[in-house]
């Protein structure tokens, strides 16, 4: 105010009181008398506040600088002294960002990645920002060659703000697209599982949909466990045996023109499931596009009548119940009639078979003879303690309900314990021969990484002496009845085929069957079950026009165990048949005794 | 002091052997020391070798000193004659970038003379405070009162800044318009009018907004949390703040810096190279550099508050504040405080325009001091 008021004060009286305009106004005093100094006595007001506003503001620049450069000090101290705080901070954001994918993985039990999240972006467009749509959708066309032209420039002449041109592009995609440069086209942020094994375990694994929700196999069953775990789910599948599995399967599915297989491999121990293949597959990433029998679990939620294979269980329980002993045998020379329905042999012996005999030449009538002197409750109750009369175990939620007859009457029990009547799911039968082997001690099927302590410490489910005779009786079917091209050198690979007709309309179809063989290795002291199963093989030339068991699925699990075995850690050792010696000289024996009692 | 008093009363018309001594030695040396500095990260940004930028530095500072001496003993009267003219060779140099300059990261901001590449947005930063004080000496303090006496100005300072702007180069742009704020200041501009403008500036921001390149919002977007992409646009920032980090108290020794040397520092030797000083010779170092400047800076307030003409004054404030906004928006910038808007280090960063633009400012405000006693008229005749 002050101010003001002096310069108007002075502008008034003093109009042409500009001194510095006129040079002789200033001649006088300038320097002199104040020794070098502005000379002030002479200075009229106007100079005299024009260099004391000079001052004020430089004093004021000088402040500024000051207080300017003591910021810059402090954050220098700040961010040279106060690291330890700053660091630590910048360290997490920096790792959630790369972390932070929303889901966790899903991993085999050697940690190999089976199912991921990782970050994609998808391209939409702003139409009302593209100049040329002809030209916009041409050029894009070639950059991302799925599209077509003519669909492109629809949607970029559409004139809407937002359309979806395509999701979740590859890096390299998005790379192609933004050399392109167009003005107009945008790119979201999205999450995307990734299973990077493809088709190869899409049963195991199962698939999410769009918003990464878990539709099926374990996606669905640990869908809560996925979402709120960064740490990765470890499976007991080990993707080595899944990949052979599934090539030997496939392989026989095309030799055999089949329309599907399924396999197992288990630890006999633990229970724990190291492949698991149902055929035919799909793209777990496009699982939209396959058909429902490609995305049907055949080897655990499918249930079969599994045949013949399944006189290994009437055998162990006519052992196990001590109704007969590995030197008792049956007469099986009368085919058995019950009511309107006669059982036969495929391979007739017509005379007294021993129980080695009757597994090793797959005897319906000496089988059936086992099951009645057993009697049905005993049955029922046999099956059950393996588990074949409920569900799989197993975590997910694709699991077959076996199919159980009601009333379980004595025709039941006779078709049963050839393996007619009774269906299951592979899984669950793989499960049971693996109690049945390793010692006598359930092995429920998991698909989830084991503790190796808490093997082998299960229920027990048949006697240990039970458990020591159908090794060496699963050997000898290997070794000398259907299952011999099973057999593979170093391995001692013992088991059992089946070849059930398949049920249709009231009765079972003739040309359409199921070929299974269940072996385990090494006999002496198994470490793994092997399951493999052709559903509707057809016979070939190669084959002589069988496609049975033995035929078409045994050869599989022979040619699995040759790849497997080295890779499972599991020693070859010289093919002597120590445990197999003394049934084979009681077989001889028997034989001639019989040959010449009947002659 | 004593023998410069007696010269100026005696006569304020000094022999070229009298300017010589003239000059101030003091900030010359502060110069050097600073340059030295350059030298020395540039040294080490090249993973211990002279080539390719210290070298080149080194005869353009020598370049420079010679430039500065030349500026500095040439009268000042000279410079306020052809204030205009060289305003408008700059602005006419401006014009030509934007009708054939080269393109070069994107934005054209140079003009390719064979032998140097010459930006004009630098040379305006001099060639407008030089205009800008030669309006203002016309200007009687009361005059400066009225708005009518500021259009002109308002306009000599917009039109380039409106030119770097489209460039597209806001970091200048703003900083031109700073520097003109600061002479508007040093005239005596009332302190409402600022007030003013400030509250005008801020309420345009929303509007400014707009008109921004993606990439700049980008950068002020990370700049008011890096933390949100730090892969992306906060790149530059986090990763230089690492760098302070790391560097503590003493540093990691010369050439010893792991994130320069190991490229996680982007334009390391340009206007990142204070970040490898604070890695390499840590809080000391940095808080050192910062204390050189600020040395010449008080250099630079103390002669314009010796200079006995309105022009010098004017125009040494207005150099002096524009090296302060080079350091201050630089060092700011590196530090997370400041968006990131590519502002040299004067004197340590490499570049040759930035450098010869910044001895030719100090050429000026020496030769304020060498001529602080002499009189100029309103219309430029020189008085004794």
């Amino acid at each position: 105010m002050i101010r003001r008021f002096i310069t108007r004060q002075l502008r008034q009286p003093l109009p042409p009181a500009r001194p510095e305009s006129d040079p002789y106004a200033r001649a006088l005093p300038k320097g002199d008398l104040s020794g070098g100094r502005p000379a002030v006595v002479r200075v009229d007001g106007a100079t005299k506040q024009a260099l004391e506003t000079g001052r004020t503001r430089l004093l004021v620049a000088a402040v500024s600088f000051t207080l300017a450069f003591t910021l810059i000090g402090w954050r220098l101290v700040d961010l040279g002294l106060m690291a330890d705080q700053h660091e630590p901070s910048l360290a997490r954001s920096l790792s959630s960002d790369a972390l932070e994918t929303g889901r966790a993985d899903i991993v085999d039990r050697n940690g190999i990645v089976l199912a991921t999240t990782m970050p994609t972006a998808s391209l939409y467009a702003n139409t009302q920002h593209i100049r040329n749509p002809q030209r916009a959708a041409e050029r894009l066309a070639e950059a991302l060659p799925d599209l077509s032209p003519a669909h492109l420039r629809a949607k970029l002449a559409s004139g809407r703000s937002f359309v979806w041109l395509q999701r979740n592009l590859t890096p390299r995609q998005q790379d192609r697209v933004n050399r392109l440069g167009i003005p107009g086209l945008y790119f979201q942020r999205e999450q995307r599982r990734f299973y990077p094994h493809g088709a190869l375990l899409p049963h195991v694994v199962g698939f999410t949909d769009v918003d990464n929700q878990g539709l099926a196999g374990i996606e669905q069953s640990f869908d809560d466990v996925l979402r709120a775990s960064a740490k990765p789910l470890q499976l007991s599948i080990d993707l080595r045996v899944q990949h052979v599995l599934a090539q030997e399967l496939a392989g026989a599915m095309t030799e055999f023109r089949a329309i599907g297989a399924a396999g197992v491999v288990m630890d006999a121990r633990s229970g724990e499931v190291l492949a698991m293949v149902s055929l035919p597959t799909y793209d777990p990433e496009k699982p939209a596009a396959a058909p429902a029998d490609a995305r049907f679990n055949r080897a655990s939620l499918g249930i079969y009548e599994m045949g013949s294979v399944f006189k290994l269980f009437t055998t162990a329980m006519a052992l196990d119940e001590g109704i007969v002993d590995l030197n008792d045998g049956y007469d099986v020379r009368q085919p058995i009639r019950v009511a309107r329905f006669t059982i036969r042999d495929y391979h007739p012996k017509n005379r007294w078979l021993s129980i080695p005999e009757i597994l090793m030449y797959s005897s319906n009538i000496g089988t059936v003879h086992m099951a009645m002197d057993a009697g049905t409750p005993r049955q029922k109750e046999f099956l059950g303690r393996l588990g074949l009369l409920q569900p799989a175990g197993v975590e997910l939620s694709e699991v077959g309900q076996p199919l159980v007859p009601s009333p379980w009457r004595e025709i039941n029990t006779m078709t049963i314990s050839y393996g007619h009547g009774l269906a299951v799911s592979p899984l669950q039968l793989t499960s049971a021969v693996a109690a049945m082997i390793n010692g006598g001690t359930e092995a429920r099927a998991t698909l989830l990484k084991q503790d190796p302590a808490g093997a082998g410490k299960g229920r027990r489910v048949v006697a240990a002496a039970t458990s020591e005779k159908m090794r060496r009786l699963m050997r000898l079917v290997v070794v000398k009845g259907t299952g011999r091209k099973a057999n593979t050198a170093g391995y001692v690979v013992g088991g059992k085929t089946g070849t059930a007709d398949k049920p249709s309309g009231g009765g079972y179809a003739r040309n359409s069957r199921i070929a299974s063989f269940v072996g385990a290795f090494p006999m002496d002291d198994p470490r793994y079950v092997v399951f493999a199963m052709v559903d509707e093989p057809k016979p070939t030339k190669e084959t002589f026009g069988y496609a049975t068991g033995g035929w078409v699925a045994a050869p599989i699990a022979g040619r699995l165990i040759e790849r497997i075995g080295p890779l499972l850690g599991v020693a070859p050792r010289g093919d002597d048949n120590e445990l197999i010696e003394q049934m084979l000289v009681d077989i001889e024996t028997n034989a001639e005794g019989r040959q010449l009692a009947s002659n | 002091m004593a023998i410069d008093i007696f010269l100026s009363r005696r006569n304020p018309e000094l022999t070229l052997r009298q300017k010589f001594w003239q000059l101030n030695w003091g900030m010359v040396l502060l110069l050097c020391l600073i340059a030295g500095v350059g030298f020395a990260m540039l040294y080490s940004a090249a993973n211990g070798s002279m080539t390719p930028w210290a070298s080149r530095q080194m005869i353009r500072f020598g370049l420079g000193l010679v430039l500065m001496f030349t500026v500095a003993l040439i009268d000042i009267r000279f410079w306020f004659r052809y204030a205009y003219l060289i305003y408008f060779a700059a602005f006419a140099l401006l014009v030509a970038v934007e009708v054939m300059g080269t393109i070069g990261m994107g934005a054209q901001r140079w003009i390719d003379l064979g032998f140097i590449r010459l930006q004009p947005s630098e040379m305006m930063k001099v060639a407008l405070v030089l205009a800008l004080a030669r309006y203002f000496h016309g200007v009687a303090s009361e005059d400066i009162g009225r708005p009518t006496y500021l259009i002109l100005p308002i306009m000599l300072a917009v039109a380039p800044a409106g030119l770097v702007l489209k460039q597209p180069d806001l970091g200048t742009a703003g900083m031109l318009l700073l520097a003109a704020g600061a002479v508007f200041f040093a005239a005596g501009v009332r302190w409402w009018k600022f007030a003013l403008v400030i509250v005008a500036g801020l309420g345009a921001i929303p509007i400014g907004w707009q008109f921004l390149h993606d990439y700049q919002k980008a950068r002020v977007m990370t700049f008011l949390n890096p933390e949100n992409d730090p892969l992306g646009a906060g790149y530059h920032s986090l990763q230089a703040m690492i760098a302070f980090g790391s560097g503590a108290v003493t540093g990691k020794g010369f050439m010893q810096g792991t994130q320069s040397h190991l490229n996680f520092l982007p334009e390391k030797q340009t206007d990142f190279i204070f970040t490898m000083l604070a890695e390499e010779f840590g809080l000391v170092g940095s808080l050192g550099l910062l204390g050189l400047y600020f040395l010449v800076l008080a250099y630079g307030l103390a002669i314009s508050l010796r200079a006995r003409n309105q022009f010098a004054r004017v125009l040494a404030l207005g150099l002096t504040t524009n090296l302060f906004l080079y350091v201050f928006i630089n060092m700011a910038m590196v530090m997370g405080m400041f968006p990131v808007v590519g502002v040299p280090l004067p004197l340590v960063s490499y570049g040759g325009t930035v450098l010869l633009t910044v001895m030719i400012a100090m050429g000026l405000i020496m030769s304020c001091y060498i001529h602080r006693d002499i009189r100029i008229s309103r219309r430029g005749t020189a008085e004794v």
